[in-house]
């Protein structure tokens, strides 16, 4: 999560001008000028930018209307809004990190309550906290009650897990439940376990041997 | 939706006659009863128990056979040893694992990890992801279907974080991962997926 | 054994677990019709259903020994087949259905009678589909395939209140449905 963070720092100077140009023949021209309008919006509030590039540039590969991609982009806004404020409620000192906007705006986004994701910024004071966002989301989507799977992480962070391991917890309950346990008993049962929940498995020396980096952008 | 006369629910639970309703409410209770009669009907469906046999005797592998899956899997367990042995052990573990003999594959950063995308399109032509980590470039990441059965793969060393993306069937089909657990509306009136790199050196 | 000489599901489960492997073939018989139609009226699909069911069954006869209480099999399988469900629908929230059923009727030859009943029976599919996949499935275990609210706690790990109070609402829900098409 790093690299998400070193981003973030680096979008404030350069968004407006590398906005356009990253935008520009991606997506429909009538659409630039609002989508820049809105990238300078966040800027000015402390807002990250890649999120909103990212909507603009996936609805132009997607062929979407110029309105519509503005209007996803005016939406992405919104979100980071809220997230923004939330951060802020639950108790980080502004400005907040654009990193940790960037993860509680997709928390929300995943269906967690606001309050749920709250109480996990707040049982985590120090970014990042991608991780355990996910992992709850993770859980939520294998519906789980969403302060039910909070608690189980934030007893995970607890008992000394931290970043990718709190994705094994989430991985360890859903386990259970096709292992044709309650959700109750899966949850009874991972936290038992803490923190000895089965590590998701390294890359194979084959798979590792496959891999590949994408293929360059044309210049 | 509106709340119905509590008497039905009664009747439905078994808790009182029907004969004490009215009949308009009778004939809301014969409603419901029609409709789960309609919903019981069994299906034409044939019967699983061969499919399920052949699946349950499939001869387990040979005790020497998952030794040798289980060596050849590399997992990281919780120890409880004097650190200078676990650190010992997480040697030879990375260094069977991870540092390839020979000079296949890419040098995998400390922040980079590998995702593995997998899909069955048969009769396709072409498949590539496309998502947040290469800009939602179509044509940067192709898929392959090396053994030509119609299940296209790919491995990707990304920088480690959680991004979206979506498969692109023939340069224009657009298709989520359905092997996903992870999905979110793209505001476009469709679903990406998520994927969680995490970092391969751990 | 019961009076007709079939064997009671304890007896079964003892004979698999003590090695008898094709007698799980029983199990499967005994209880697929109910779970295939629990699982299709869940997911929307019979194809997902018999892929879900097929997998629970294996899962099931690898799980046999932590199936706690064989005289409650059913439960247990039900109990199996519902998280899986869940698990599908979580990824992959139910589409449309189609007119593609048309249920049994008395005499073939009753066209109108078979397409009245198809029809109805996709309005009645469509407004399951409508349900939270909590209501729907406690409808479902309740009314069609007939579990007890001690067995549905048993399935879902809910309270029993909890079960009343969503059966209610998805009758509630249908009922409205079918009033409003009448």
């Amino acid at each position: 999560m790093k690299l998400w963070l070193g981003l973030a720092l680096l979008a404030g100077p350069l968004a407006a001008q590398s906005a356009r140009a990253r935008l520009e023949g991606r997506v429909p021209g009538a659409a630039v000028p609002a989508l820049d309008s809105l990238v300078q919006r966040a800027v000015a509030e402390g807002l990250p930018t890649e999120p909103l590039i990212q909507k603009a540039l996936e609805g132009g590969a997607k062929q979407v209307t110029a309105p519509r991609i503005v209007a996803a982009v005016q939406l992405s806004l919104g979100q980071l809004r809220a997230a923004r404020d939330l951060l802020i409620r639950a108790g980080d000192e502004p400005p907040v990190t654009p990193g940790e906007v960037t993860t509680v705006a997709w928390a929300l986004r995943r269906d967690l309550p606001a309050p749920v994701v709250e109480r996990v910024v707040a049982a985590l004071p120090r970014p990042p906290r991608a991780s355990a966002m996910h992992a709850v989301a993770d859980l939520a989507a294998h519906r789980f009650d969403p302060d039910s799977a909070a608690d189980l992480i934030i007893a995970a962070i607890g008992r000394g897990l931290v970043r990718e391991r709190l994705l094994d917890v989430s991985a360890a309950a859903a386990h259970e439940l096709q292992r044709g346990h309650t959700h109750a008993e899966a949850l009874a049962l991972v936290r038992q376990a803490l923190p000895n929940v089965p590590a998701s498995p390294k890359p194979t020396r084959s798979a590792v041997a496959r891999a590949r980096r994408p293929a360059a952008p044309p210049p | 939706m509106n709340a119905i006369d509590p008497r039905i629910h009664q009747v439905l639970d078994g808790e009182l006659a029907p004969g004490a309703l009215s009949a308009e409410l009778r004939r809301s209770v014969e409603r419901l009863v029609t409709a789960v009669a309609l919903l019981a009907a069994p299906l034409p469906l044939p019967s699983l128990e061969p499919r399920v046999m052949a699946l349950i005797r499939r001869p387990v592998p040979s005790r020497a056979r998952r030794l040798l899956r289980w060596l050849a899997t590399p997992r990281s367990v919780t120890f409880r040893v004097r650190p200078v042995w676990s650190l010992a052990f997480a040697a030879v573990v990375a260094m069977l694992t991870l540092v390839p003999i020979g000079h296949e594959g890419p040098d995998i950063g400390e922040h980079e990890g590998i995702a593995q995308f997998v899909g069955r399109f048969p009769g396709a032509q072409s498949v590539h992801v496309v998502g947040s980590f290469n800009d939602w470039r179509p044509g940067s990441i192709a898929l392959e279907d090396v053994d030509q059965d119609g299940l296209w793969r790919a491995t990707v060393v990304l920088p480690t974080g959680a991004y979206e993306y979506m498969f692109v069937v023939d340069g224009e089909r657009w298709v989520p991962d359905h092997l996903a657990e992870r999905l979110v509306s793209d505001e476009f009136g469709r679903e990406n997926s998520i994927v969680i790199v995490r970092p391969a050196r751990r | 054994m019961d009076v007709t000489g079939a064997s009671s599901d304890a007896e079964v489960v003892a004979r698999v677990l003590g090695g008898d492997r094709e007698a799980f073939g029983l199990v499967v018989r005994r209880y697929e019709a109910g779970l295939l139609r629990f699982a299709a009226r869940m997911l929307g699909s019979r194809d997902a259903a018999a892929d879900a069911v097929a997998e629970s069954f294996v899962r099931a006869y690898r799980h046999l020994a932590s199936c706690r209480e064989p005289t409650r099999l059913r439960t247990w399988l039900y109990r199996i087949v519902a998280n899986r469900c869940k698990s599908h629908l979580a990824r992959r929230p139910i589409a449309d259905v189609s007119l593609d059923e048309a249920p049994p009727v008395a005499d073939p030859s009753d066209t109108e009678v078979a397409l009245e009943r198809a029809e109805q029976l996709a309005l009645v599919r469509r407004a399951l589909v409508r349900l939270s996949p909590e209501k729907r499935e406690a409808f479902l275990l309740k009314h069609v395939e007939g579990l007890s609210y001690e067995e549905m706690a048993a399935v879902t790990g809910e309270r029993i209140p909890t079960l009343k109070m969503r059966v209610h609402r998805a009758r509630e829900a249908l009922l409205q449905v079918l009033e409003d098409h009448e």
